[in-house]
């Protein structure tokens, strides 16, 4: 609110309770001269500064040019009258806010209403007492300021709601680029080798997913497979994926390592990605078929989620019990072999799948995945994946998952 | 009607805050303005104009009230009321006391500024 001088008026005694308080500029509209120049002269003995007028439309002209922060007016005017000033100021978005005091006779209820109605926000009797007209003058310049002080709150609220609004439209297409980008890394579905086919389905929790999943050839006899789930989820998890990721590419192992074993994949990997100072790591599950022979040789750090299910025999979990990388440095992965037979089929499953919890919180389960993947065993082997997905929804009665969700497919050929 | 004041000084001081000067701008300023509503509520009857009798009275009762004048006011303020409803005939007879009273006022506050106020 904006302080004024008094005019060149000393306030009185008692006046200085609200000259301590607040000095405003007010506008009085009064058309008859006495009664204008007694409440003009009180105001200015309480310290405002005062500004009249004969009637309304003077004094919207002077309201418009001077923005006075309370506006006192008289009921009964030639031309336009009290309620229709009120009217006027509340139509005008520069002025709308201003209180304004209608001062009348008139003290019956449906007057009363009449003038609340039109736009004033209190009255005030010509033959108030000085104490009332003090009392109202000041509760209305108090409200008015706090009118002033919520709109400009509400506007400086909308235009940093624009901001944010603004910031997360941009955060959104960088996920969205880099959900992109990840998505790039992630292997085709169709063959990845001669006699095997891949299929997968992937449901990030949020746009980036810090699950993540290879096949690729090695070389011309040898396919490499892994899945990775970098603890948390969001953009830090997936930046971390993406960076483990990037170790495991074939071109890289190669050249640190010299061979895709999957044991010592893991130890490099174990040395190489420390648990993280906020305390954040991966489990990872490492894979390497040799084709001509179809042996598999595995190894896993702390991933519990590879099923491998042989047609028409009953599915088993290719895993041993590991830590996670990075718990400890001197960690040993023990790589295991199995021969794998035509038609059997591979399932790399992040615990976002099996983790789906129920309305009461019990976990879908990785036996009921066995399950799905059994019950399953002659459909098509994308069929089976998204039946897994199916069910694994209808158990927690909603479409998106809490944590990221993938199952990656991969079957030989009879 | 009779037990009313033509006009109470002390009354008049007092709503002009003690402030002598205001209260003889106020005065002056009365005794300026109020013959010419007068003349407007008089006119307005002539011409049997209610709403226009009705605002010449309601602006002279806003004027007589800082200048405190019980009298006065009580007229206008039942000349007002005539003219809303259109009672042309007691308005007639009511104007000449507001008339009447107005004259008594201009007198006391001319006396009133003669002789001084007390101090």
């Amino acid at each position: 609110m904006p302080l004024h001088s008094t005019n060149g008026l000393v306030p009185s005694a008692d006046s200085t309770a609200a000259s301590s308080f607040l000095v405003a500029t007010i506008l009085l509209v009064e058309d008859e001269p006495v009664t204008r120049t007694s409440m003009a002269a009180r105001l200015k003995r309480l310290g405002h500064r005062v500004l009249e007028a004969g009637n309304g439309r003077e004094a919207l002209e002077v309201a418009g040019r001077e923005r006075p922060d309370l506006i006192i007016v008289d009921w009964m005017m030639p031309e336009m009258d009290g309620p229709t000033f009120c009217e006027s100021v509340r139509r005008d978005p520069t002025m709308k806010s201003i209180y304004i005091l209608l001062m009348t006779s008139h003290d019956q209820p449906a007057q009363i209403a009449e003038g609340l109605a039109r736009g004033a926000d209190d009255f005030l009797s010509k033959a108030a007492s000085k104490q009332e007209i003090t009392a109202r003058v000041l509760a209305g310049l108090r409200t008015g300021r706090l009118v002033r002080e919520l709109e400009v709150t509400g506007a400086q609220l909308e235009s940093s709601l624009v901001l944010l609004q603004t910031k997360q439209t941009e955060m959104e297409a960088d996920l969205q680029s880099a959900a992109t980008f990840v998505h790039s890394l992630l292997p085709q579905p169709g063959s990845p080798a001669p006699g095997l086919s891949l299929a997968w389905e992937y449901q990030p929790a949020l746009t980036l997913g810090g699950d993540l999943f290879n096949v690729t050839a090695i070389d011309a006899d040898h396919l490499g497979l892994y899945i990775l789930d970098a603890s948390g989820h969001g953009v830090a998890a997936a930046l971390r994926s993406a960076s483990l990721m990037t170790f495991l590419q074939v071109d890289n192992i190669l050249r640190q390592i010299g061979s895709y074993d999957p044991e010592k994949v893991l130890r490099e990997a174990n040395r190489q990605f420390p648990l993280s100072a906020e305390g954040e790591y991966f489990t990872l599950w490492v894979g390497q078929i040799h084709l001509p022979t179809r042996m598999l040789s595995y190894a896993s750090a702390g991933h519990h989620g590879v099923l491998l299910s042989p047609n028409e025999r009953p599915s088993r979990w290719l895993t041993r019990p590991s830590s996670p990388l990075g718990f400890d440095q001197e960690a040993v992965f023990v790589s295991d072999q199995i021969t794998l037979q035509p038609a059997d089929r591979l399932f790399l499953l992040s615990d976002g799948i099996y983790e789906a919890a129920s309305p009461t919180g019990e976990p879908w389960g990785r036996w009921r995945f066995q399950q799905a993947v059994e019950a399953q065993q002659h459909e098509a082997l994308a069929t089976t994946i998204a039946h897994c997905f199916t069910e694994a929804r209808r158990w927690q009665a909603q479409r998106e998952f809490l944590d990221d969700a993938a199952v990656v497919g991969l079957e030989l050929s009879v | 009607m009779e037990t009313l004041a033509v006009f109470v000084l002390s009354e008049a001081l007092d709503l002009a805050d003690g402030d002598q000067e205001l209260f003889l701008t106020l005065a002056n300023l009365f005794m300026q303005e109020s013959p010419k509503e007068l003349a407007a509520a008089r006119s307005a009857l002539a011409r049997q104009d209610a709403r226009g009798l009705a605002e010449a009275a309601h602006k002279l009762k806003g004027s007589v009230l800082p200048i405190c004048a019980p009298r006065l006011f009580e007229r206008a303020q039942r000349l007002e009321l005539l003219g809303r409803q259109g009672e042309f005939a007691e308005a007639a007879s009511v104007c000449a006391d507001v008339e009447s009273c107005l004259a008594e006022v201009h007198a006391a506050l001319r006396n009133a500024i003669a002789g001084g106020f007390p101090s």
